[in-house]
């Protein structure tokens, strides 16, 4: 069943400098139990469509097009109806854990206020904390829950932001950037979370990530992004065997275990965005037709598809 | 064969609560790269800032071109250091946010060899170009670049001094894919042309497979010395039966 459906979602920040066109004509759609990966380099828009979905983005930001949500249309919903899912039937494991953290609360009481705040006592919802503690891997969890989020290192923090969003057993998690800064090691923890999180609940997951490696290991369905707009998407088997877009393949390649390969040059402003592809100036494939025609991404299959005049053949 | 550029013998760090690292031993020879790998907080990075004298060992030597920097004076130290210098992990940190990208690039130069502005940017001008940087860049300020710019400058500065060994502590870790595929490509070239020895740091296996000669794995304060494939290999053999399926 389609649990989440984005169709022609388009997002713009007006600023003194003119107007940052963040998120272009983007459109998918997720089953429920599904992993899809938004993946892209910084700049080209991804947190930014998970911000839209939970309804987070700043209040200059000016969206159009439609995001239902088990077929719920949440852009025009009430704030107190928004403010009714969010959290409870669509959580975000927010960037950067150390910043989301309550400094003064324990560890146990940053989770349990969740379940205090919905009528729980005290004490049961400290060891509901505990547990969902022992559910991403922190363990002793009554020593953990007793501390403070200064004391845990990066990755147990991000895995403690993890385990308040899945409390309240979201039908839809997103995910942004969970491996962002940490080391190999904790790479492969928040991994593992993750996809367990998956497997217990038939949940949903929206992971926005620069991490290749990560998308290859958790998703069912990837969307590459750049510039703002999708330029692939399909299932992940296929985005990584045999990529159609040539910046897919490009960043495919230039994974160090693929070779290092380096793309030249840099992604285009987001507020002056070419009139034809916006990949045409560093494509090797480019032809006259890409400087001036703004490639349509062309659908093949249910939920895969092309933004490109000269795509690889799969 | 020619001796080593940098040599280690026993070294060893602690702080008030205990050692961060002890007995580390090992050789970089002339235009090789030895890497440090190990997870968060096992102390490679304190070692990297051990052997720029940052900080200053517990024990131990450190040998550079038959020099013993361990226990060196802080001027004679000083007339060395444009042989030896550093990239660190967060560009956006690296530069001096008050001076222009030309300023940034010019300043090793000036203070090393006590020449003007204009002289200095004139003998580094190949070397701008070279590392991908362009005229435009250089009348910005740092936080009008990218992360892979400002790593760029940071290259042009040292690579200005011509040095003989650089401690690069994970360059790339917060950039991105396609950028740290630039930037290490660059360092790779940079090595070939002069003939500079790299200590890298770094976190990711992959990384380390492509860039270093040989990798120092340091857990529990203890370094074990291992050539790429094996390394490799054993990389593979621990952390295997961890990925997710």
């Amino acid at each position: 069943m389609t649990l989440l459906s984005i169709h022609d979602l388009n997002v713009r920040f007006p600023t003194g400098e003119g107007t940052v066109h963040a998120s272009r004509d983007v459109s998918f759609s997720m089953e429920s139990g599904e992993v899809l990966g938004l993946v892209g380099e910084t700049g080209s828009g991804k947190s930014v469509i998970g911000q839209a979905i939970i309804r987070l983005l700043p209040s200059n930001a000016n969206i159009t097009g439609t995001i239902a949500f088990n077929g719920q249309e949440l852009t025009t919903l009430k704030d107190d109806a928004m403010h009714a899912l969010r959290g409870r039937s669509i959580s975000l494991v927010p960037q950067n854990p150390s910043g989301s953290l309550d400094p003064l609360l324990r560890n146990g009481m940053q989770i349990g206020e969740i379940f205090i705040e919905r009528g729980t006592a005290k004490n049961t919802a400290w060891e509901k904390a505990c547990d969902l503690l022992v559910t991403v891997g922190l363990i002793p969890s009554e020593q953990i829950a007793k501390e403070y989020p200064h004391e845990l290192s990066g990755g147990m923090r991000q895995r403690l932001t993890t385990s308040i969003a899945i409390a309240e057993n979201s039908r839809l998690i997103i995910a942004d950037e969970p491996t962002k800064g940490l080391d190999f090691h904790a790479r492969e923890t928040t991994a593992r979370v993750l996809s367990e999180i998956k497997k217990r609940d038939n949940a949903s997951l929206l992971l926005i990530t620069h991490d290749l490696y990560l998308a290859e290991h958790l998703c069912d369905w990837i969307a590459v992004l750049y510039a703002g707009e999708i330029v692939e998407i399909g299932p992940a088997g296929q985005i990584f065997n045999t990529p159609r877009h040539p910046y897919t393949q490009a960043l495919i390649r230039a994974m160090p275990k693929n070779g290092l390969v380096p793309l030249d040059g840099q992604s285009p402003s987001l507020m002056a965005i070419p009139e034809g592809c916006c990949f045409a100036d560093r494509c090797s494939c480019h032809s006259e037709r890409c400087s001036k025609e703004h490639p349509d991404l062309i659908q093949e299959s249910l939920n895969g598809g092309v933004r490109c005049h000269h795509p690889f053949s799969s | 064969m020619s001796s080593p550029v940098l040599q280690l013998t026993g070294l060893s760090k602690s702080y008030g609560h205990g050692d961060i690292f002890s007995g580390i031993s090992f050789e970089v020879g002339s235009g090789k790269t030895v890497g440090l790998f190990g997870q968060s907080g096992s102390g490679k990075s304190t070692l990297g800032r051990c052997i720029m004298r940052l900080e200053d060992p517990s024990s131990g030597h450190i040998t550079m071109q038959g020099m013993e920097l361990a226990r060196m004076r802080k001027g004679k130290l000083r007339e060395l250091r444009p042989s030896f210098q550093m990239i660190f992990q967060h560009p956006e940190v690296s530069l001096n946010p008050r001076m222009t990208l030309a300023e940034s690039v010019a300043e090793p130069l000036m203070v090393h060899k006590g020449i003007g502005m204009d002289e200095a940017l004139r003998e580094i001008g190949l070397l701008i170009r070279r590392v991908g940087l362009r005229d435009e860049h250089l009348a910005r300020y740092p936080h009008q670049l990218s992360g892979g710019e400002v790593q760029r400058a940071v290259l042009s500065r040292i690579f200005s001094l011509k040095p003989k060994l650089v401690v690069a502590d994970e360059p790339t870790s917060m950039l991105d894919v396609s950028v740290q595929a630039q930037v290490l490509r660059l360092m790779q070239d940079l090595q070939a042309e002069t003939g500079v020895s790299y200590v890298f740091i770094s976190h990711d296996p992959d990384v380390m497979g492509v860039m270093c000669d040989k990798v120092l794995w340091i857990e529990q304060g203890k370094g074990v010395m291992y050539d790429r494939s094996t390394f490799i290999d054993h990389v593979k053999a621990k952390y295997t039966s961890e990925v997710p399926s």
